[in-house]
Formats: structure tokens, C-alpha cells, sequence
């Protein structure tokens, strides 16, 4: 960037982007199925000039000359879009609030994010709602909260929840997230939602499998005592869930649609790859702590799921190889590091492989954060009794971007997943399809690839500091996040 | 596990001399017998929370101090004055009788300060913390905390808060260290040549709910022993994978229901204790059946090799899972564990100080 290039150095959170020139980035623009060199302009919070160069075969951070000394190597893409998160409020604002939440999105680059009903009040009636939506609006940051409502009556899974009355107040869609939504009301509200136009996304367990369970069946919750999270609680969830889709899709409602959030295993991303095989209007999101880390990380190991995977190859139980961490010097931080314990659970290197493939076959429309911020308290306590959750929506860029620098999915492909990709899941009911498009306000994020950043209580916006990448550092740092043409974020040390 | 392991050797390693003061580094003179002089450089534990990480020196390291350490509990003053001035603080969130005291008297016999406190879950109840209450035990004055807790990796969680030493008395399913090290204590004690190498061990029963197991598979696997786990299948879940996995310095094991096959010439047969909760949870149909097909019986025992020692992590259900003709029969050991018990705890207690020498 130019020294002219964010006109206003004292810009305030929220105020329009009067004049912003990004020179010589590198724009990542899905929707046009299109990355390279580019300028663009913002004038008055309106993207108004995006001038791709002319294509000469150049590569993101290297090559072009720098004569005026700005950096180079800048990545430039749609604001991003998270269908899964936790804010907390109301109910639990120790947690985090709906504006600190804003804030965490647009330090993790979030323009638009997808709140999930599991508040107390639960999001289950359209007053909450509204309450929700206008609180977000109210608090300056511009960072667009959307909300999930609840499938069925104060998530209790006794009887559906007032679904008409959310879609007029603005919901999404509708889930019991947290739960599964019990499987006789589950085709009711599959049609009803269907009837609205508005999806359904399921939380895929089984409780009657899952009853105690700590951390993932498999080798290392054998080896440390905890009790096993089978896959088959996720797996025949899912099962059950499209094959309820195909009847009411036949019998109840043609628009019936069913998305499946935070799929965790090898088993449950080949469900959803056949079922959109067969046509089915089935979409599903992963997170990034399921495609970056592993049940591994419980003994103590600190490596990521594709280098885990390198390491092996031994034989588990399914034949498919694993490694042991107990091999070699894998094991380099605490066991039993309450930040890791997630619902669903961590899995295998082989799960998280398999969830990378999807990611890259289209099987996975989306990467969601499923952000859920916790309190000391609720976390800083024996493993089994920690609540279930990590704050993920500040580190899921950098761990995307440490996949993309693996190989594991490309640049382009990980943006969609963050942009395009769970828009489309969302519908019409949802946002306007993320995209460097000129002449709309400005919705975008600047980030640097090669600018890693130390993940500290202190560097996270969110009240929840539970994650289990503090201490490390991340590639990408985030420079600014421009939210409807106003600014949601600026990194501090911006010139 | 790594992170709570750190190099204890060449601290201040404040050395006790008979009836004499301690003085940190001072250097050891006329030391005799059973208290001379330790190599402690393979030692590397501040913690005792898991065997996983035991080398095969250390192991040997304890195995040689449980040795003195039993020669004083078969004199007529069974009490040393190594551990005097050091705090330990014994707190149990499970009720338990055995460890518990087993810990109490091998930390009284080292002249230690012993307190004792029965929290049972009381403080969960009340909502204290595990870290608060770890923090109120150091700022009491503790100078090592024994613990036992019904959740796997609690002492892992108090060992990152507590500034002493933290000494594993059992976790969740995941590890009972001590237990471990005096049952190979008292096989090596019992075998021939005093040696497990080579040698059948039979760990028969609930395996899946098993701290004891856990760790004995560590222990044994190190030591060259062909272990076998026995039991139903639906108490046995998990244990083929890891059987199947190849851990450096672990031989693989064997897991089998087929309790004929796995007895057959073993020379120790180890039963767990079955839980009554485990049929009300539907893993096994009711307890008679177990009993029928994978109690520890007379007739089950003849098919090992003769002199097959039998063992018990305690406390047992006889009739249940051990027949009580077996339980104190000639080839019993059970009550040596005990023994040996308080010797290898006196042994952990005294590596994990950093004092030199025993007397």
C-alpha cells in the first residue's frame, strides 16, 4: 500500500472507508473463480476500481518489484463468512458478548457471521431475535450478525419452535446446535423450514453413544483413560438425517434442505459426498480444528494432522494408517489440555485428512469456525469436566493458511470455503454472495501470508481465551477488515 | 508424557545426614549399607503421574531403591529420618483405603509430615476448583501432594500449578504409576532369577475401566514381558488398537477372550476388580455369568504354569471375580503387593525429593 492508501490514519472502528488503494495484491476473488495482482480502490466505502493484471504467470509473495517500498505478497479476498458461532449473549456474557464477538470476527477477518440459538433464552422466539440482531447493529462495529433460530422449543427437542415467526424476524435457519435435533421432530421441521425457504442445520450426535464420552474412540483415548466418542454417534446421525431428507423431500417438501455443521469424520464426509452424489440438496461445513488437529494433541503432541499422517504409517483398528505419538519426539506439550476438549471431539490424522479431501473435492461447502468462547472457570478444570469448545474464530485464517502453505488445499479453494461457499449453504435467506465486486460497498479482508502472529490472551479480541494454539504462532496476519464499507478491523501497526 | 518431566538430577540436592541438618548440595560422607550413596542421573521425574515416560534405567532405579527401602521395613525401627521437614499433603477425591494408607505409612516411615485430607468430592460440591484447592495445599505448605482423582489427567492439570512434587495414587481409567511399579516389584520379587523377561503375565478382567492395567502395560511391556489382557470383549474395547500400535521400548501384546488360551502356561495371573455398575450400564449381561466364564477359579489356575503367582490389585470381590480359595491360596502374592506396596511408594517418594541419600 501507498502512504496515501488508508486516507484518515485515525480512522475509528466503524466509520465509512472514505479512501482506501491496494496496490499490487494479491486478490483472491472465488465467485469469479479468479486469484492474481490486482489494484483496487475504495471511494466513499464502494469498491470502485479493481484492475486485475494482466495474468504473467505471477505468484502470490514473490516477483514484483516493490519501487516504492510497500510490502508485497498482501492478500486481498471477500469478507469472510462464518455459519457457526458462539457469542453468548445472552445468558452467558462472562463468555463473551455480542460485541466482543464482533470484534474477534473482524480480527479473524469475519464480515459476516451466523450466531448459533444456544443462549439462555435460547434463540427460540422472534423477540430474542430481533433483541440479538439489534444489539449487533447498535454496537458500531461493522460486522454483520446473522442468526441461526432454534428447530425446536427452548432447544428442549419437545416441539418445533416458532420457525415462521423467526424467518419474519430474520433468521437463517434453524438449529438445535449443541444438539441433534430429535428424530420424529426432525422431519417436521425439515418440511416446515423447507416451506420458508430456510435451511436446517443438524448437530450430528447420537447422546445415547456419546453418554460420558471425553475424548475420540481410538488409540490415544485408550492409552489416556478417556472415555471413547465413537464415530458411529456422528455417523449414523447423519445417516439417519438424509435418509428423514429423501422422505420429506418426497412426501412433505421439494425445498427442503439439510445442512450438516461441524462433520468430524472420515465416515461422515462420504455420507455427504454420496448423498450429493444422488442430487440431494445436502451441504456441510468442517471447522478448522478438525482439519488441522487431532486426538493426538490430548496425549500431547503439537503437530499437524497432515504431518501426524506422514509420520505413520501404523495400523489402527480400521486399517488405515496412524501415527504414534508416542514415537519419537511428537510429544512436546501438556496431556490433557482442557482447550482441546470439543464437541465433537478431535479426531484421528485420518479423519482429519478425509475432512481435508472434502474440503477439496467440494464435498465441504464451508469451513465454519464454531467459535465458543469459555470462561476460566468453565475451562480451567479436569479434562473430562472442561466444557466443550474452542475460540476459533481469530486463529481459523491461520490455520487454513498453514494448510495452503502445506498443500493441503489451494489459496483459492480455502477462500471459498470462507466466503462463497457457506453463502451459497445459507440461500437467499442468507447474505449477498461474497465477491470483489465493483460498485457494491466494499465487504473485504487485507492479510499478510507471510506475517505470522503470536496467538496470546492478549493478541485475542475474544473474552474466550480457550484455545489451544496459545503460545504459537500463525501465518496471516490480519491488516484490515472492511465490513459494508466501513472499517471492522485494523491491525495497529499499520501504516 | 513429556511436558511434566523435567531434569531434577544435579539440583540442589540437599543431602540428610543421620540425625543431622539438611544442608543443600552438601557432600555425602559415611554413608553405609542400604543408605549409600544414589546415582540419580537417569532420573529425570519431578512428578510421578504416569509410567509412560519410564525408561528402562529409572524403572531398575526404582526396583533398586524399593530394595532398601524394604530392608528398613524388616527392621525392628522401621523409620528413617530422610524425608523430615518435607510436607506431604495425601488428598483423595475417591475413597480409598489401601493407597491411601499405603502412602501415609511410606511417607511417615521416611520421618516425612504427613496430612490427610478426605475430600471425597466434598469441595466439588461446594465448587471449589481442583486448581484452587491445589493452590490452598501449597500455600499450606506442601512440599509433595500424593492425589487421587476420579478423572482421567487430574494430576497432570495440579502438577502445571503446584511448585513441589505431585505423586499419582490413581487417575480416572488412565494410571495408577505406584501400583504398577509394586506389582512388578513383587513378580520380580516372586520369579525365578527375579526377572519378568520373557515371562507370561495374564492381566484378567475389566481392562477397559483399568488404571491398574494401563500402566501395568507399560511397566511389563518395557520389561520384555509377553503380556496378555484377557476379558469380555465389551471390557477389552480399544485395547486391540493399542496392542496393534508400535510404541518405542514396548513390545505389543496380546488381547484375547479366550481365557483358556490366555492362561495357558502363564506364570503370573493378574484379576481386576469387576465393578457391580458395569452390568447396571449394560456392558456385561448379569455378574453370575462373568463369574461362570472369567472368575479366577482353581481349575482356571491349574491350566497355568504350576507355581503361576496369582495377584490382585485390591480391594477384591471374592467369589466375583477371584475365587477365595485362590485369593489366599499358596500362590498367592496378594498380600506382598501390600507389603511391597508401602517399600515402592517409600522408594517414589524419596526419588521424586531430590534427597541423596536414604539415611
Amino acid at each position: 500500500m501507498s502512504s496515501r492508501a488508508l486516507a484518515g490514519a485515525d480512522l475509528a472502528i466503524g466509520a465509512p472507508v472514505a479512501h482506501l488503494e491496494l496496490d499490487g495484491v494479491w486478490a483472491v476473488d472465488p465467485a469469479a473463480g479468479r486469484e492474481g495482482p490486482a489494484d483496487l480502490v475504495v471511494e466513499e466505502g464502494v469498491l470502485a476500481d479493481l484492475e486485475w493484471h494482466e495474468s504473467s504467470g505471477a505468484r502470490r509473495g514473490r516477483g514484483r518489484a516493490t519501487s516504492d517500498g510497500q510490502r508485497h505478497g498482501l492478500v486481498v479476498a471477500p469478507g469472510f463468512v462464518d455459519l457457526h458461532a458462539h457469542f453468548r449473549e445472552p445468558g452467558f456474557e462472562d463468555a463473551e458478548t455480542i460485541v466482543t464477538g464482533q470484534a474477534a470476527a473482524a480480527h479473524g477477518g469475519f464480515t459476516t457471521v451466523c450466531l448459533m440459538p444456544n443462549t439462555e433464552p435460547p434463540i427460540d422466539e422472534a423477540p430474542t431475535l430481533r433483541t440479538v440482531l439489534a444489539r449487533a447493529a447498535e454496537s458500531g462495529i461493522p460486522v454483520r450478525v446473522l442468526a441461526w433460530g432454534a428447530a425446536t422449543r427452548r432447544r428442549e427437542g419437545k416441539g418445533m419452535a416458532e420457525l415462521g415467526d423467526l424467518a419474519e424476524a430474520g433468521a437463517i435457519g434453524y438449529s438445535d446446535d449443541g444438539a441433534p435435533i430429535p428424530v420424529g421432530l426432525l422431519r417436521n421441521v425439515l418440511a416446515y423450514a423447507g416451506m420458508l425457504g430456510r435451511v436446517v442445520a443438524d448437530h450430528a450426535e447420537d447422546r445415547e453413544l456419546t453418554s460420558g464420552a471425553e475424548a475420540n474412540e481410538g488409540l490415544i483415548g485408550t492409552i489416556l483413560g478417556l472415555k471413547g466418542w465413537p464415530r458411529s454417534a456422528e455417523e449414523s446421525v447423519i445417516a439417519r438425517d438424509i435418509a428423514i431428507l429423501v422422505d420429506v423431500l418426497g412426501s412433505d417438501s421439494s425445498a427442503a434442505r439439510l445442512h450438516l455443521t461441524h462433520v468430524s469424520t472420515a465416515g461422515g464426509i462420504d455420507l455427504v459426498r454420496r448423498a450429493k452424489a444422488a442430487g440431494l440438496p445436502v451441504t456441510c461445513d468442517v471447522t478448522p480444528h478438525h482439519l488441522a488437529l487431532t486426538d493426538e494433541w490430548l496425549a500431547g503432541a503439537r503437530r499437524w494432522s497432515w504431518q501426524a499422517w506422514q509420520d505413520g504409517p501404523d495400523r489402527d483398528g480400521s486399517g488405515a494408517p496412524t501415527a504414534n505419538p508416542w514415537a519419537g519426539d511428537a510429544l512436546a506439550g501438556p496431556p490433557y489440555d482442557p482447550a482441546l476438549k470439543v464437541n465433537p471431539p478431535l479426531r484421528t490424522p485420518s479423519d482429519a485428512i478425509a475432512l481435508l479431501a472434502g474440503l477439496r473435492d467440494g464435498t465441504v461447502d464451508a469451513i465454519a469456525t464454531d467459535h465458543a468462547p469459555h470462561t476460566l472457570v468453565d475451562k480451567e478444570v479436569e479434562f473430562g469436566l472442561a466444557a466443550n469448545g474452542i475460540s476459533g474464530i481469530e486463529t481459523a485464517l491461520g490455520i487454513v493458511l498453514v494448510a495452503v502453505e502445506a498443500g493441503k488445499v489451494s489459496l483459492l479453494r480455502a477462500v471459498e470455503a470462507l466466503t462463497v461457499g457457506p453463502a451459497r449453504v445459507l440461500g437467499p435467506a442468507g447474505v449477498p454472495a461474497p465477491a470483489l465486486e465493483v460498485g457494491r460497498l466494499a465487504d473485504l479482508v487485507l492479510f499478510d501470508p507471510a506475517d505470522g502472529w503470536l496467538v496470546s490472551e492478549s493478541a485475542l479480541s475474544s473474552r474466550g481465551k480457550n484455545s489451544p494454539l496459545l503460545g504459537r504462532s500463525l501465518p496471516g496476519r490480519v491488516l484490515l477488515t472492511v465490513g459494508a464499507g466501513r472499517l471492522a478491523y485494523r491491525d495497529p501497526d499499520l501504516a | 508424557m513429556k511436558a511434566q518431566t523435567e531434569r531434577v538430577a544435579g539440583e540442589p540436592g540437599a543431602a540428610v545426614e543421620p540425625g543431622g541438618a539438611v544442608e543443600p548440595g552438601a557432600a555425602v560422607t559415611g554413608a553405609v549399607g542400604p543408605g549409600a550413596h544414589h546415582e540419580h542421573e537417569v532420573w529425570r521425574h519431578r512428578h510421578i503421574l504416569d509410567v509412560d515416560d519410564f525408561t528402562i534405567d529409572e524403572i531398575e532405579l526404582v526396583m533398586a531403591t524399593a530394595a532398601e527401602m524394604k530392608e528398613i521395613l524388616s527392621r525392628p525401627i522401621k523409620k528413617v529420618p530422610t524425608l523430615r521437614g518435607t510436607s506431604v499433603t495425601i488428598i483423595f477425591w475417591e475413597a480409598s483405603t489401601r493407597t491411601r494408607v499405603s502412602f501415609e505409612v511410606a511417607a511417615k516411615n521416611l520421618s516425612a509430615d504427613v496430612v490427610n485430607i478426605a475430600a471425597q468430592a466434598s469441595s466439588v460440591t461446594k465448587g471449589e476448583s481442583l486448581v484452587d484447592t491445589i493452590r490452598t495445599i501449597e500455600a499450606l505448605g506442601a512440599d509433595m501432594i500424593v492425589m487421587r482423582h476420579g478423572t482421567s489427567g487430574a494430576p497432570y492439570l495440579a502438577a502445571e500449578h503446584f511448585s513441589g512434587h505431585v505423586l499419582n495414587g490413581g487417575d480416572g481409567w488412565h494410571a495408577h504409576p505406584t501400583q504398577a511399579l509394586l506389582d512388578l516389584y513383587t513378580m520380580r520379587e516372586h520369579l525365578p532369577e527375579g526377572t519378568v523377561a520373557g515371562r507370561k503375565v495374564v492381566i484378567l478382567g475389566d481392562v477397559l475401566h483399568s488404571r491398574v492395567a494401563r500402566s501395568n502395560i507399560w511397566t511389563l511391556t518395557k520389561s520384555g514381558v509377553d503380556l496378555w489382557l484377557c476379558g469380555p470383549a465389551t471390557l477389552l474395547r480399544g485395547f486391540e488398537r493399542w496392542a496393534g500400535a508400535t510404541i518405542p521400548g514396548s513390545a505389543t501384546f496380546t488381547v484375547t477372550s479366550d481365557i483358556e488360551r490366555a492362561l495357558e502356561g502363564a506364570d503370573v495371573v493378574m484379576a481386576l476388580r469387576i465393578q457391580k455398575e458395569r452390568q447396571e450400564s449394560g456392558l456385561l449381561p448379569p455378574l453370575r455369568e462373568y463369574t461362570a466364564r472369567f472368575a479366577l477359579t482353581r481349575e482356571r489356575l491349574a491350566l497355568a504354569s504350576p507355581d503361576a503367582l496369582v495377584m490382585h490389585p485390591g480391594p477384591m470381590n471374592e467369589g466375583l471375580e477371584i475365587m477365595p480359595d485362590v485369593a489366599t491360596g499358596t500362590q498367592s502374592v496378594i498380600t506382598d503387593q501390600v507389603t511391597n506396596g508401602v517399600a515402592v511408594r517409600m522408594a517414589l517418594l524419596f526419588l521424586v525429593s531430590g534427597v541423596r541419600d536414604v539415611e
